[in-house]
């Protein structure tokens, strides 16, 4: 999909084009989270842990592959261990160069 | 019993046990077959390079497979490394990540007679998990598992568990030295007990079902005979081996019939579930199932550009157990993938549960499902009435009839008198695939396992806790639980384990006051629910909030299920016996009404 690690093309030419912004990353999973777990968006707290919010496991499988596809990337699933907020993870989505990620 | 390396073309030889006065109905019997360690002995005598199990690992990784050649030389590694340093009857945990090398570590169980109890792996970052109960009932002497785990991805298993005085066995990557002496390993008849089973039971009281060859030998029998297998009968799954679906119906079914078994990674499935069903194109499975919700998950996540190419026609039977059956869910699947080939007679709901070894109620291959519309308002008072209106109107499906050399009534649970077709009561079972009993438990024992009819010989009966109905062609309906359990996604979760987690997660809540249930919600899931008093001193002081995202956060941790809705009481509120026990169903009655008063 896009250049492989390890290339000789520089990083910042890796860039996914028109990657959404932190905040729209922010609002998209809000309104997800939502959606998914029954209560209104006023309830989900952009910086409480994952779990805090009742995410299990396989919500937040869902929640990675909902992602995967609205950005076109490809996440791990430790993504959500390692940022392990809505806020952290948006922040490291929207900064993320294209391949860091994809790697299985 | 001397070894006999028998030698079977397809499927064991069947016998028909003569009819005794026990089981008079005429039990079809593999009685030639000692053990599971036979079976596999005779698979790599007979067919050595052929491969018995593949393992499909996420994207990008390289496929693993065993031969039945290797598998045997494998396991008897593991089987001689058993009996060298411990004896016949000593327990094994067993611990492995999704892969081929469980496969090996339990026959080599079964080959050197130690009994096996496949375990999850506890999670890193959970503060109670069944695992230290398990290990504390069962007392192994061994842990088996992969070096990787240990050594590199979970050191802290490695010292938890040496620290118990329980020594680590670990698989080897390569086939032993075939020419090793053969002596050494013990003859294992049917009466020996082939693994533990501890899917019953809380997570403070787990309870092992004790699973002898005689009762695997059984009940794989029966579930050969209802699904029509054969040696062709290539299985595509992802169910962990640690759930008897996983390890009786995958792994075992396909090593007694000969038939090819691939598996893969639960979590393979949860993030792509479409790629199992594109497996099952690829290997042209015939068999492969799940729980309901997997089939759910299939519709949610069909996208048609991911499923170019793929046949289904090849799915034969696409079994549906584990977690009520729903009739929603079989009609999105069966109209979503017809366009890919897969025939809605292939749908097959069954039924089962550990303390039968597995299967208890199954259709025929090809069967499809039946479904009867009853209505809603009869069933909450234990009625099976017709219902044509509207909203009254609830699609039960059936699970089946009972197996072939099995017995199954529906029993009052009060009178312990039995009931006839159309009457809602206990499901009872009796037959050689029900177990003998649970490890160290005789109490519970006599309680579940050696149920009597009354008025009727004294024949040991297992009482399943479920609640059901024949109809008059003795099909199945499973239409709710006596037992407090709650089961979501599979997986079967107790409600004192959920509300001891609540009660230890915030000084605020008291102890011994409060409830967690399952409802229903509009899909027709269960959907986890608690309601929880809250100490008079601390009303005043603490937000109710904190307490709720406190309580959210220790069962999201602890039992990896998120609660649906979270309800405070006031001090005294919650319905209790006289006697100060705790009255979960009339909670979830009040709860259901609206009648609860919400603290917040």
């Amino acid at each position: 999909m896009y250049g492989a690690a390890g290339s000789a093309v520089p990083a910042w030419c890796l860039l996914v084009p028109e990657i959404p912004s932190e905040s729209e990353i922010r609002n998209w999973c809000i309104k997800y989270l939502a959606r998914t777990l029954d209560v209104s968006e006023q309830k989900i707290d952009p910086d409480a842990e994952f779990a805090r919010l009742g995410l299990d496991s396989a919500n937040s499988l869902y929640l990675i592959v909902e992602l995967e596809e609205w950005l076109g990337i490809e996440l791990t699933t430790e993504v959500i261990f390692e940022y392990p907020s809505i806020a952290a993870l948006a922040r490291h989505l929207a900064r993320r160069p294209a391949g860091e990620d994809s790697a299985r | 019993m001397p070894h006999s390396h028998v030698i079977w073309h397809g499927v064991p030889r069947v016998k028909t046990a003569p009819a005794e006065n026990s089981l008079p109905l005429g039990a079809a019997t593999p009685i030639d077959i000692p053990s599971l360690a036979d079976v596999l002995r005779g698979r790599a005598a007979e067919r050595p390079n052929d491969a018995g199990y593949v393992f499909l690992p996420d994207r990008g990784g390289e496929r693993t497979q065993l031969t039945y050649g290797d598998l045997y030389a494998r396991a008897r590694a593991v089987a001689l490394r058993l009996a060298e340093h411990g004896r016949r009857g000593d327990r094994a945990a067993l611990l492995f990540p999704p892969g081929l090398d469980f496969v090996v570590a339990f026959f080599g169980c079964l080959l050197a007679g130690v009994i096996a109890v496949p375990m999850m792996i506890p999670r890193r970052d959970s503060k109670r998990d069944a695992s230290a109960a398990i290990l504390a009932d069962c007392s192994p002497r061994f842990a088996i598992t992969c070096r990787d785990l240990i050594e590199i991805a979970r050191p802290d298993l490695g010292e938890r568990l040496s620290s118990v005085g329980i020594e680590w066995v670990f698989v080897d990557p390569t086939p032993a030295d075939p020419s090793h002496p053969n002596g050494a390993l013990p003859a294992i008849e049917r009466a020996d007990i082939a693994f533990l089973q501890y899917t019953s039971g809380s997570t403070s009281t787990p309870k092992g079902v004790i699973v002898s060859h005689d009762n695997l030998l059984h009940n794989l029998e029966m579930i050969r005979l209802a699904f029509g297998n054969t040696d062709r009968s290539t299985h595509v799954s992802w169910v962990p081996y640690y759930h008897d679906m996983g390890l009786i119906l995958v792994i075992l079914q396909s090593l007694y019939i000969g038939a090819l078994c691939v598996l893969m990674a639960p979590v393979s499935f949860m993030q792509r579930p479409l790629s199992w069903l594109r497996a099952i194109h690829e290997y042209r499975a015939e068999i492969a199932g799940g729980p309901n919700f997997a089939f759910d998950l299939c519709v949610r996540r069909h996208r048609p550009e991911q499923m170019q190419g793929i046949d289904l026609s090849c799915w034969k039977l696409a079994y549906n157990g584990a977690e009520p059956v729903r009739a929603e869910t079989i009609e999105r699947f069966a109209s979503t993938f017809a366009r890919y080939g897969f025939a809605a007679n292939s749908v097959h709901p069954a039924y089962g549960l550990a303390e039968a070894t597995l299967l208890v109620s199954s259709g025929q291959r090809g069967d499809g499902p039946v479904t009867a519309a009853v209505s809603r308002d009869g069933l909450r008072h234990h009625k099976v009435v017709c219902s044509t209106q509207g909203d009254d109107v609830q699609q039960v499906v059936g699970c089946g009839r009972p197996l072939t050399g099995e017995r199954l009534a529906i029993v009052d649970p009060e009178s312990r008198q039995r009931l006839g077709a159309r009457l809602i009561g206990e499901i009872w079972v009796a037959g050689p695939h029900v177990a003998q009993g649970y490890w160290g438990n005789p109490e519970a024992t006599n309680a579940v396992l050696k149920a009597v009819i009354d008025g009727e010989a004294a024949l040991p009966w297992l009482r399943t806790g479920d609640l059901g109905f024949l109809d008059e062609d003795n099909e199945l309906y499973i239409t709710g639980r006596i037992k407090d359990l709650i089961i979501i996604r599979g997986v079967n979760h107790y409600p004192q384990d959920i509300e001891n987690t609540v009660q230890d997660c915030h000084p605020a809540l008291r102890r011994h006051c409060g409830a967690a249930f399952s409802v229903l919600d509009q899909n027709n899931e269960e959907q986890l629910v608690v309601v929880q008093e809250v100490e008079r001193a601390y009303r005043q002081q603490v937000a109710i909030g904190e307490i709720t995202g406190a309580i959210r956060e220790a069962i999201t941790r602890e039992h990896d299920i998120a609660p649906r809705e979270i309800v405070l009481l006031r001090t005294g509120t919650l319905p209790q016996t006289t006697s100060g026990k705790i009255q979960r169903n009339l909670t979830k009655q009040i709860f259901s009404a609206g009648s609860l008063e919400n603290l917040q």
